[in-house]
């Protein structure tokens, strides 16, 4: 292996690895927040993608249903609830964003040939889709076993995974899509070949988590979500709602897969079913960051990216056996240097 | 003949008869049951009872397949291997080997991950050891390995589903058993304390970091004989049945029968199969041949059961057929279990000398001495804050101090871990009760005499344990009507009083036959009552040797009972002496009060 | 199990009123999930298409998934030979799916029609595989095809890459036995997965290698990550694909990158542009047509083809066998086995079967032809 070798894998291994920092970002904040370990965040990153990739090839993307469908049990459930404590404004609120929104987007793709919009036109419906798809999940299926133990809410994870590849292979088919770059542009940099749309995903990872942290940091709903991470029951007490904590921390983890979607989707081939792998390595980078530390996990998701992209030009068959063989130690390393908890079984 | 072993019997009997019965498509399904039942199962051992979650028993599962495939089906091999290929019997006992060894190895690297990690870890090499299949070419790679020998028994070649169906039940039966004697054992508890707390089975004197390796061999043995039969009845194996994807599967069907019972992974097993097989025939008939809804139906029903049913099927099933809970029989005849001398009256058991304890800048512990004899009771006060707490950590060897000893018995505590501790004879409560709420109390109490007994997994799971056991559960019993707990020895630890669990803490300690006995607020919560009773049973432990450490709160409650009071304030010792003494001392007053005015 | 109902996905559902005993029932057991469901969909497209009758007598295609795995793919045989008692079983759509469906065949006496590749299915011929019979080419076929194009090209070495799984494993295996013996060198060997999101370090190893030509061994779209990745780092040499890939799908995802891509494809592909002269044009046309109108233009693929082979096959066979017995009879299963075995000059959309004992397959060179993409589409090398 040359030097400039070791340059381009890097340069990949980065490229992957700033995607799978996004989804340990995600998948630490709804662990922390609500103890789910979010198998799922995989397909929206697929949804994201091919959502999109739908609407490049001029028809309405099948997502649309389904949010819809989503958006009428969350109106019967919450609807109902609210009509019977006598709360008619609250029931109005609660169609207006679970009905009213998803079949005025349905109604748009009525009226609007797809077709005829722009690109960025296409990412911000991509996103309008299936970003509110993750607090609908969060109510109808974790909300009613928020309590549960953690294996218990693996399980419904894993359960919900199922489901979601199932229809992700009815809604797009078996094979594969790609987008066309936000931008044609491309130089050169030594050995290195630069395209515009790896810059889009370098710099778009990074201030995101800049916003992140920002949102953490500097908001009223940053700061509640910190402090329900912190200590659930005593969010609860000082008046932070739980549920609301849930679907909120679900809203920005189905943002962060849709948006990593719209952002390799013209990079790589995107399939139904490629979300379970991707999510398997933010989960590693995740758990390397004691599934609490954001800046380990980022730094654990460049790692991986790094590792990955070496083993493939090492020994590609035995790629996989070498990306996860070797974090065994580092599990190891973080769990004895880790401050032991009890489990809370 | 009782209700549960009329069920029993029944269920066996219809096992039985079925493969006259049903069609043989139907006889495959139970096969397939079975083996998966048999993955499940021990995944209830390990994730259920244990509390260890492991995604990776998939691949256990096909190294027992893949072992005797290679062997059974190689061409030739080398001399020295010869006779394992001979038959399907030898290479079950070499995959059972090699499993072992295997999870050892696995076990010795992952079972030290904590909490989320362990998880994660089994995935690890779940996918490796998955990938390594389809990689070896002399395994057949992704393609396979055809041709596998049918099982022979007694001269019956096993090559129809309703032959080798009685074999495959025969197995998981005996497995259910097995596991069935195990966690209703010595060692069974030891595992069940896994789940409740690592801290307090520790204490108990249980080698947990063993345990969850005993566990994890266990439940990887169960998959090796699956992934066995498994080839041997589909004769061909490739590497897509011992996926993640498949592990995780397993995990699924142990949660949803219902992860903590020996029954729920049949249900699971079951329940999962014919799901799929009934969404198989219906779903086209309702929705089209077009596309396929069976991944979505089946997941979405899947996290409906679970909202309903946390605890998986299994409880729920119970409850329609109802069979009364079994209670243990106390054998007055056992022979008590062996007692430890205690110490003469006066002699000193545990000596603290000048312990300090530093936590960065704050100093928790600053200089405290104190000692307890035996025959008598010492209590440790103090207001909160002062250090009780992290003075208790340091005698029980919790933690160990910056400069200082303590002396136990004359030999350093520190360096010691609890279990050694427990050994040499002293026995604790928590200030936060631990205890294993599912559990009777009767069971909870029986886990204090962990070390006063030994029989292992192999007697346990066979019943040769039979004897001690007997002994163990009569030591219990007394113990808890020593503690006046008698009325409630079956009912579940979690359903009493958090008063009563303090007593119970108290009676799991002494059936460890402590010489030392240390009490972390023994009467927080307690009523006047249970308060004179507890103060009785105190002093008659006293009047037959016990020593005794109590840290309290309650001024009333140690004054009338103990012989003398060390009373700490900011992390130093600021007075001892007897009661009426320390009731009197103006810088206990001060600390107390705030001062006389 | 009181639910011991057989409800059924069938085609030939309108049948089901008149269902007669001498209905003739097939089994067929696909991928059309899992990661093999792009091969497994057209398959279970097109076996609507399949012949409602033959011979006079009804046919009912009973249709199951596997989800591209060998547990679900043997228990499923099971089912369709215990529960429906099918007279035929034809499946599965990979290779490690099929060769587990053996012994459930030999088993129970009931003939097999694979649509999976490998060789391995059907040969060497012993007491179990006399009752398996495939469709689609041996990866060997196809792959003599590219070592014939390279030859001619003068290609000395070439790097491979390939799915990890039995797909790339079993295009290995016979490429390199093919490439040794036409002393072409494989100078490098990589893998990788088709839902990997990058190949870079394989690619670099390929080009490291400084080969006269690129082979990818993939099927379907992911077999475009390579390729791309390949022009995107610079490789400027011929590319081989196989025939895996010929779907419009791959030229959609792979786009002006695929341009001047050389792969050996069975007829259906190019059933349009075949000279009328060509043996197979006429029976690979009447697939095409009828697939497409039915899933739209462009839709077509080899894979599908499999499937209506497997019906050609059985609308040769079964009239033989129904004149020895009534369907729904071991008789006339072990008749219909052996009147697959004696299929001649059987037109296909993949090619002309010719079986005897030892050949379950029965295709040779008629079967393939080389291609490239030109402008976009598949055009004919001459």
């Amino acid at each position: 292996m040359d030097i400039s070798i070791a340059l381009i894998l890097g340069q990949d291994g980065i490229t992957n690895g700033a995607i799978y920092a996004l989804l340990a970002l995600a998948l630490v904040l709804v662990f922390a927040v609500t103890r789910v370990i979010f198998i799922q965040q995989g397909e929206f990153v697929a949804y994201g993608a091919l959502t999109l990739a739908m609407m490049q090839g001029g028809s309405v993307p099948a997502t649309v249903w389904l949010l819809l469908a989503m958006g009428v049990l969350v109106t019967l459930f919450d609807g109902a609830a609210a009509l019977r404590s006598g709360q008619a404004r609250k029931a109005l609120g609660v169609a207006g964003w679970n009905l009213a929104y998803p079949l005025a987007l349905a109604g748009l793709f009525a009226v609007v040939p797809v077709a005829s919009l722009p690109l960025f036109a296409h990412v911000v419906l991509t996103l309008a889709i299936v970003v509110p798809m993750g607090p609908m999940m969060y109510r109808l299926m974790y909300q009613p076993i928020a309590s549960a133990p953690v294996l218990i809410l693996l399980i419904v994870s894993v359960a919900l995974h199922i489901a979601m590849v199932g229809l992700g292979l009815l809604f797009f088919g078996a094979e594969g899509q790609r987008t066309p770059a936000f931008s044609e542009a491309s130089f050169d940099l030594g050995p290195l070949l630069i395209t515009g749309q790896t810059l889009w995903v370098l710099v778009v990872s990074a201030l995101l988590i800049v916003a992140l942290y920002q949102f953490f940091e500097r908001t009223l709903y940053g700061k509640a979500l910190r402090a329900t991470a912190i200590n659930r029951v005593g969010a609860q007490l000082m008046g932070i709602s739980p549920a609301l904590a849930g679907k909120l921390t679900f809203l920005l983890a189905a943002f962060i897969g849709a948006l990593s979607g719209v952002l390799i989707a013209p990079i790589t081939t995107i399939y139904y079913d490629t979300g379970f792998l991707i999510a398997l390595k933010g989960f590693v980078a995740a758990i390397i960051g004691g599934l609490a530390s954001y800046p380990l996990a980022a730094l654990g998701a460049l790692a991986v990216g790094l590792l990955e992209a070496f083993a493939s030009f090492w020994a590609s068959a035995y790629k996989e056996v070498i990306v996860f063989t070797l974090i065994i130690p580092v599990l190891l390393w973080r769990s004895l240097s880790t401050h032991h908890v009890e489990e809370e079984e | 003949m009782s209700a549960d072993r009329l069920l029993l019997g029944g269920f066996l009997a219809v096992l039985l008869v079925l493969p006259a019965v049903l069609s043989p498509y139907y006889i495959t399904l139970l096969n397939y049951i079975g083996l998966y039942a048999m993955v499940a199962l021990g995944l209830v051992l390990l994730t259920g009872v244990g509390g260890l979650t492991s995604f990776g028993q998939a691949a256990f599962v096909g190294l027992g397949a893949y072992t005797t495939a290679a062997l059974t089906t190689a061409a030739e091999l080398p001399g020295w291997l010869a006779w394992v290929g001979a038959s399907p019997w030898l290479t079950l006992v070499a995959g059972l080997l090699i499993t072992a060894t295997v999870a050892l190895v696995l076990g010795s690297l992952t079972l030290k991950l904590s909490g989320h990690f362990l998880p994660l870890g089994t995935i690890a090499w779940g996918i490796s050891l998955y990938f390594l299949f389809g990689t070896m070419e002399s395994l057949g790679g992704h393609t396979g390995i055809t041709g596998i020998p049918p099982i022979e028994l007694f001269g019956w070649t096993l090559d129809e589903g309703g032959e080798i169906y009685y074999l495959i039940w025969a197995f998981l039966l005996v497995a259910m058993l097995t596991t069935h004697n195990l966690l209703d054992s010595r060692e069974g508890r030891a595992i069940r304390a896994l789940k409740g707390g690592r801290v307090m089975a520790e204490a108990m004197g249980v080698d947990t970091s063993r345990a969850r390796m005993i566990i994890f061999i266990i439940a990887a043995l169960h998959a090796c004989a699956a992934g066995w039969l498994y080839a041997h009845m589909q004769r061909f194996v490739n590497p897509t049945p011992f996926g993640v994807h498949i592990g995780i599967e397993y995990l699924f069907m142990a949660v949803l029968g219902g992860a903590g019972y020996v029954w729920g992974a049949i249900v699971g097993a079951g329940v999962i199969t014919v799901l799929k097989q009934w969404l198989q025939d219906w779903l086209p008939q309702l929705l089209g041949a077009s596309g396929n809804f069976e991944m979505i139906v089946f997941g979405i029903l899947m996290v409906l059961v679970l909202h309903r049913a946390r605890e998986g099927l299994w409880p729920i099933l119970k409850k329609l057929v109802p069979v009364p809970a079994v209670r243990k029989k106390i054998d007055d005849a056992a022979a008590p279990l062996p007692r430890r001398t205690l110490p003469a009256a006066g002699e000193p058991i545990l000596v603290a000398k000048n312990v300090t304890r530093k936590f960065g800048g704050l100093v928790a512990n600053n200089d405290m001495s104190l000692e307890v004899r035996a025959g008598e009771i010492l209590a440790l006060i103090g207001p909160n804050g002062a250090g009780k707490s992290t003075m208790f950590n340091q005698i029980s060897g919790v933690d160990t101090p910056t400069s200082g000893e303590v002396l136990f018995l004359g030999k350093p505590v520190a360096g010691h871990d609890s279990r050694e501790i427990a050994r040499m004879g002293m026995s604790r409560s928590f200030q936060h009760v631990k205890l294993l709420p599912t559990m009777s109390v009767l069971e909870n109490v029986a886990i204090g005499a962990h070390l006063r007994s030994g029989k292992g997994v192999l007697s346990s799971a066979w019943r040769l344990d039979r004897a001690e056991e007997a002994r163990i559960l009569k030591e219990a019993a007394w113990q808890i009507e020593r503690v006046g707990l008698k009325d409630f020895m079956y009912e579940e630890a979690g359903s009493l009083a958090l008063g009563q669990q303090r007593i119970l803490e108290i009676a799991r300690a002494l059936c460890a036959d402590p010489c030392l006995l240390l009490l972390d607020e023994p009467a927080a919560g307690l009523r006047l009552k249970e308060k004179q009773a507890l103060g009785e049973l105190l002093r008659k432990l006293r009047s037959e040797g016990m020593a005794t450490l109590i840290v309290e709160h309650d001024m009333d409650f140690v004054m009338g009972l103990v012989d003398r009071v060390v009373v700490m304030e900011f992390g130093q010792k600021i007075a001892e002496g007897l009661p009426d003494e320390i009731q009197k001392n103006p810088a206990v007053l001060e600390a107390y009060l705030g001062g006389v005015e | 199990m009181k639910l011991r109902r057989t409800l059924l996905a069938t085609i030939g559902l309108a049948f089901a009123a008149t269902a007669a005993q001498a209905e003739i029932k097939v089994g067929v057991v696909l991928s059309a999930t899992g990661p093999a469901a792009s091969l497994g969909i057209p398959e279970r497209n097109t076996v609507s298409l399949l012949p409602a009758t033959i011979g006079g007598e009804p046919v009912r295609y009973i249709v199951l998934d596997d989800a591209s795995d060998t547990t679900t793919a043997v228990k499923n045989a099971r089912k369709l030979v215990a529960e429906d008692k099918v007279d035929v079983l034809v499946g599965s759509t990979t290779s490690p799916a099929s060769l587990a469906m053996i012994d459930v065949a030999a088993e129970t006496q009931t003939p097999m029609i694979s649509m999976a590749a490998s060789a391995r299915i059907v040969a060497p011929m012993d007491d179990k595989k006399r009752w398996i019979f495939k469709t689609p080419q041996n990866d060997k076929q196809m792959a003599s095809a590219i070592i014939e194009h390279m030859s001619a090209n003068k290609v000395k070495t070439v790097s491979f890459i390939g799915f990890a799984n039995a797909y790339g494993e079993g295009w290995h295996e016979q490429f390199k036995q093919l490439a040794e013996g036409a002393g072409i060198r494989i100078v490098a060997n990589e893998r990788f997965n088709p839902a990997d999101t990058s190949v870079t370090g394989q690619a670099l190893k390929l080009m490291s290698a400084k080969p006269d030509a690129v082979f990818i061994a993939g099927s379907g779209t992911p077999a475009a990550l390579p390729q791309k990745t390949l022009r995107e780092r610079g490789y400027k040499g011929p590319v081989y694909q196989t025939h895996g890939v010929a779907n419009n799908d791959f030229l959609r995802i792979c786009g002006k990158d695929c341009e001047g891509t050389l792969l050996p494809v069975g007829p259906v592909q190019m059933a349009r542009s075949l000279p009328d002269s060509n043996p197979v044009r006429a029976s690979a046309l009447a697939y095409v047509e009828k697939y497409e109108a039915a899933n739209g233009a462009g839709t077509v693929s080899s894979f599908g083809a499999y499937a209506w082979d497997a019906g050609v096959l059985l609308e040769a066979a079964a009239p033989n066998a129904l004149k020895a017995a009534k369907p729904g009879t071991a008789e006339f299963r072990a008749a219909l086995r052996d009147a697959l075995e004696s299929v001649k000059e059987v037109a296909g959309a993949t090619g002309i079967y010719s079986m005897s004992a030892d050949d379950h397959l029965g295709l040779d060179e008629r079967s393939r032809v080389m291609i490239e993409i030109r402008n976009g589409t598949w055009s004919l090398l001459k």
